[in-house]
């Protein structure tokens, strides 16, 4: 288990609103976007040493939150089939910036294995946006 | 062959939910730059710098039809992005994109 070379990923947005308001919401399972809203089963706990359960057709994600320190930073650990048996952390700040936050979420310890980093599910993410022709035109270019 | 510079450059470019939209927009075949940038409530110079950084990053390019100049998209650096898009960085994009509208549409909605 040692051996599985590891990863992180990094993604920023700019959130128009206070970091109080954005740390709220990321917490709030009824807000579009966070990690528990598309829960079909839901467990949370957000203080240290709490747990999240949450599963979406039929995948479990559990972690244990490792800091809640309102409204700067949420870090818990993620494990899903996904992290192939590893404890991913994911840690999001919360940065005033003018009137908006900068909300920087880090996911690290990812597997970076063919199934993380598949070209298939790559492709996925692109399919998901792009019409049939989009598609036909890559395939054809191979 | 591409380069790990051209990497970040497309990596770069599909990172921002505008330059996204005109690349699904250009997936439907080429346009002029007026259809592109009708959609946008964006000033004009704004739509030509997201247009500049796509065709930088080598995913659209122009090419002069008679009186028009038509912006056709370039699929094939594409590909190299789905070859290193992980699936969490395609899961937390997806799920900040509509995190960050949620605020938006909130902000809208208090004017």
């Amino acid at each position: 288990m040692n051996n599985i070379k590891t990863i992180e990923v990094t993604i920023e947005r700019r959130i128009p609103a206070s970091p109080v308001e954005v740390f709220d919401a990321w917490l709030n399972p009824k807000i579009p976007g966070t990690p528990w809203n598309m829960a079909e089963k839901l467990l949370l706990n957000p203080t240290v040493d709490g747990f999240f359960y949450w599963a979406v057709r039929g995948t479990p994600h559990y972690g244990r939150f490792t800091a809640v320190e309102r409204p700067g930073r949420i870090q818990h650990t993620w494990m899903s089939p996904n992290t192939s048996g590893l404890e991913s952390t994911v840690n999001v700040t919360f940065k005033g910036k003018g009137k908006d936050t900068v909300m920087t979420l880090v996911h690290s310890g990812l597997p970076d294995t063919d199934g993380g980093r598949s070209h298939e599910k790559g492709w996925n993410y692109f399919l998901d946006m792009f019409p049939a022709q989009f598609l036909d035109a890559s395939r054809t270019s191979k | 062959m591409f380069s790990m510079e051209q990497l970040t450059d497309v990596l770069s470019a599909v990172s921002h939910p505008t330059r996204r939209a005109i690349i699904r927009r250009l997936a439907n075949g080429p346009a002029r730059f007026s259809d592109i940038a009708e959609p946008f409530d964006l000033a004009l110079n704004a739509v030509t710098k997201h247009l500049k950084f796509l065709e930088r990053a080598g995913l659209i390019e122009r090419e002069k039809r008679g009186r028009e100049v038509l912006i056709s998209l370039r699929p094939e650096a594409l590909r190299l992005v789905a070859d290193w898009v992980h699936e969490y960085e395609r899961f937390w994009n997806e799920k900040l994109d509509e995190f960050e509208g949620y605020f938006k549409q909130q902000k809208r909605s208090k004017k």
